[in-house]
Parts: structure tokens; C-alpha cells; sequence
């Protein structure tokens, strides 16, 4: 979510605005918003019943209810342009991608307010903010080290890892604009 | 096939996707901070 808000311009600029959903509670979410102080809203439907199950993102695997992550890309017609599903949460559309998606929608630039936040509570594994970035850190460290591990698991192994690490990478360079957002 | 859904706001009121799209809209499923 911090690589997309550190985007969110580019977004603009193309005529399409950011939304997050999943199926956190409303304070959870809250939590999130001001955790990394996001320029757009994120969206809740803790029964599932709402958007996750509509769009085809229910995980019946997963005893916790929560959606499989993904990324949909809705044109003003409302038609679905593009859609992707992860294979787990680390597991995303790179944003240049999507970028090139709405460009070829060739919309007019525009605007996003805010999100207003109601009350928040964090969830029970939200990792404080202070926390992120030995957060992500130890995960890359930990893919490294069991990459270095288990070498025998091959070139679907090795690349899967390497593409886990980009993306934390890639999480760690956006926390500094948490801190400017914030500001 | 057009589409619509419905979710809860920042506020817990409900969001209709059809009342923001005088744009388009990028909906990312995420869990927590990813």
C-alpha cells in the first residue's frame, strides 16, 4: 500500500484514483490509513458478502475469511479492464503495469480526496509503523538466507525469492514518503 | 460486462463503485500493510 500512495500522482494523472479493499474491519483499516498516512481510502466488507465474493476474490481455503489479494482495474464504463489474482499477499502487480493499463484508457487527469477516517483500532498482528522497516528487512533477510539454503529447489525457487525480495525492496523505499506524508 | 459493488467507507458508510467513477478506479485487495 506504501508503493502505491508513493504513486498515487501517477494514478491522478492518468484519470484513475486508488482504492484498497479487503476484509478488516473498518477501525483495522482506519488503523492502516493512518499507520502510512494513505491519500486514498481503504474499503472494508468484513462479511464478504459486499465486493470480495461479487468480484471473485473469496478465499474459501483460508479459515480467517480474507480475501485473495489482488488488483482490479475499473474503467468509468465500469467494465473491468484488468484483473489480477496473487498467487499469496507478497505476490502483486508491479505498478508500472497498471500505469500502462489506464494509459491506454487515455482518461482525463484527476483528483482524490482524502480519506476521512472514523475510529481506529489496529489489528492484532499490525506491525507499528516504528517497526516497518525491520519488519520488511528481517523478511528479505529471511528469503535470502533460506534461498541460500535450499538451492537444490532449483530456478522456480530461485526466481520466486528473487521477485519477493524486489518487492520488499521496493516496500522499504517507500517508507520514507510515510514520514513526508505524515509531515 | 459492466459491474458495480458496494463496501464500507473510512467512515463504515457504505461506498457504491458506480458513484466514483467519473474516473477509472484501481481496486487493490490487500491485507494489512501489503
Amino acid at each position: 500500500m506504501a508503493v502505491l500512495a508513493l504513486r498515487h500522482s501517477e494514478f491522478l494523472s492518468r484519470g484513475a484514483r486508488l482504492f484498497g479493499l479487503s476484509a478488516d474491519a473498518v477501525s483495522q483499516n482506519n488503523a492502516v490509513v493512518e499507520k502510512l498516512a494513505l491519500p486514498f481510502p481503504l474499503l472494508s466488507d468484513p462479511e464478504r458478502d459486499r465486493a470480495i465474493t461479487p468480484l471473485g476474490f473469496a478465499d474459501e481455503d483460508d479459515p480467517r475469511r480474507i480475501s485473495r489479494p489482488g488488483t482490479v482495474v475499473v474503467s468509468p464504463a465500469a467494465e473491468v479492464v484488468f484483473t489480477v489474482t496473487g498467487r499469496d499477499y507478497a505476490d502483486r502487480p508491479n505498478e508500472d503495469e497498471l500505469l500502462a493499463v489506464i494509459d491506454d484508457l487515455g482518461l482525463a487527469p484527476t483528483t482524490q480526496s482524502p480519506p476521512i477516517v472514523g475510529p481506529v483500532e489496529a489489528g492484532p498482528n499490525a506491525v507499528p509503523a516504528s517497526g516497518l522497516p525491520f519488519y520488511f528487512r528481517g523478511a528479505k533477510f529471511a528469503v535470502m538466507a533460506l534461498r541460500g539454503r535450499h538451492r537444490e529447489l532449483g530456478e522456480g525457487f530461485r526466481d520466486d525469492t528473487k521477485e519477493y525480495v524486489q518487492m520488499v525492496e521496493r516496500y522499504l523505499d517507500a517508507l520514507p514518503g510515510v514520514e513526508q506524508r505524515r509531515a | 460486462m459492466a459491474i458495480d459493488f458496494e463496501a464500507l467507507d473510512n467512515l463504515g458508510a457504505t461506498w457504491r463503485l458506480t458513484d466514483h467513477l467519473d474516473a477509472a478506479a484501481v481496486i487493490t485487495f490487500h491485507r494489512g500493510d501489503f
